[in-house]
């Protein structure tokens, strides 16, 4: 299994600890971290870790773009002139979060791909595995409402905002339809995506990181933090009560859908007829 | 499952017809269960499309899959409708022999007796 991404040494001993841990967790403890688990739990890891910080950073961006707004805004008495230059760096800053996540799907995708090749055994699944499995029906109806929830935010703030909420308003909507349009189209590439599998644990393996994944692309956080990020203050004030609520409703039903759908590991031993 | 080992002296599309055919007599995959697309099968487990086509199309061939056109590939009902009639035949057999007064072990001889007779039709047809 020597290629670049699992070095004829062996990955890590911290890495195969990790993957240890990932396997109990999920209760796969009886197979082993083999290295190709152990390198696509890691790239895993790295994309995940790197995509936080990166949603972070914007949303700092974010903030300091409005805190920069409101300064000058008070500087020149309300008339400043530089405003669509603030709503253009907001908008460079969603479009350029977008385009990273997508070339961290692409580095999973080649690193996933780089492994199955390495691979003198192949196993899959005769029947084929649709979006409902996947994301299941709650997950499914928890992001479709927080889409229509930020959606409905941004035309509401569209409709009455003035001024500088007017633009930071199209900004949203912009950013709610393309993080929406990545994510259905992240998920569609997660379907067709090929098994790579060696036996029956990593087929588990395989099914638990491809729902992960699906979850991780589909996650509402941008939906429910985009409103109050980009408008918080400078919409009306129902707005912001609307968007603090739908924030706080949003993360008050993710808990719940957490708790109560299956996990990863039971849906993933259902598909493949494990125990 | 379908496990395709390429250090096996078997060749792969035989290794996935038999793995198709035994999980579809043992009614793992159910009638009417929808089969990967070709393509899709093939990335899986690293062939060649040609290779997953012949294996879908000798499944085909012995009735076991149907193609719908662009719905794809689906389990067929021919063999459990096979079961069927064989499971009926059986019935009618043990009317029958309830009926003539035949004992079960007598029964079950000239039973076995049939299967060999039709296992030796078929060697010599071959």
């Amino acid at each position: 299994m020597a290629n670049s991404s699992m070095p004829s040494a062996g990955p890590r001993p911290a890495k195969v600890r990790c993957t240890g841990t990932w396997l109990q967790r999920h209760g796969l403890g009886d197979g082993p971290p083999t290295p190709l688990l152990t390198t696509r739990l890691a790239v895993r890891r790295r994309a995940r870790l790197l995509g936080s910080v990166l949603l972070a950073a914007l949303y700092i961006a974010a903030a300091l773009v409005q805190a920069t707004d409101r300064l000058t805004t008070a500087a020149f008495g309300g008339l400043w002139p530089r405003r669509a230059t603030l709503v253009l760096v907001l908008s460079v800053l969603i479009i350029g979060l977008v385009l990273a996540r997508t070339l961290l799907d692409a580095w999973v995708r080649r690193v996933d791909r780089q492994a199955g090749a390495a691979l003198a055994r192949r196993v899959a699944h005769p029947v084929q595995l649709g979006w409902r499995i996947l994301l299941g029906w709650r997950y499914a109806v928890l992001v479709a409402g927080t889409f229509a929830g930020a959606f409905a935010l941004g035309v509401s703030a569209l409709a009455v905002g003035e001024g500088t909420a007017r633009y930071a308003a199209v900004v949203l909507l912009v950013a709610v339809a393309g993080v929406g349009l990545g994510a259905a189209l992240q998920l569609r590439e997660l379907l067709a995506r090929p098994v790579v599998a060696e036996d029956e644990v990593s087929l588990t393996a395989d099914v638990i990181m491809r729902i992960e994944d699906a979850r991780d692309s589909t996650a509402p956080s941008m939906f429910l933090g985009l409103p109050v990020v980009l408008l918080l203050g400078s919409a009306p004030g129902w707005w912001n009560a609307a968007a603090l609520g739908f924030m706080v409703l949003g993360l008050a039903a993710v808990i719940a859908v957490e708790a109560r759908a299956p996990s990863c590991a039971a849906t993933a031993r259902q598909v493949v007829g494990v125990g | 499952m379908i496990v395709i080992d390429a250090g096996s002296p078997v060749p792969p599309f035989e290794q996935l017809r038999a793995q198709l055919a035994r999980q579809i007599h043992d009614r793992t995959l159910a009638v009417g269960s929808r089969l990967p697309t070709i393509r899709r099968l093939a990335a899986d487990l690293g062939l060649a499309i040609n290779t997953v086509g012949r294996a879908y199309r000798e499944l085909e061939e012995a009735g076991l899959i149907e193609t719908r056109g662009r719905a794809g590939s689906f389990v067929s009902a021919a063999g459990e409708e096979a079961r069927e009639r064989a499971r009926q035949a059986a019935a009618d057999y043990a009317a029958v022999v309830a009926s003539v007064g035949i004992d079960e072990t007598e029964a079950l001889c000239i039973v076995e007796a049939a299967l060999r007779s039709g296992d030796a039709a078929a060697s010599a047809s071959f």
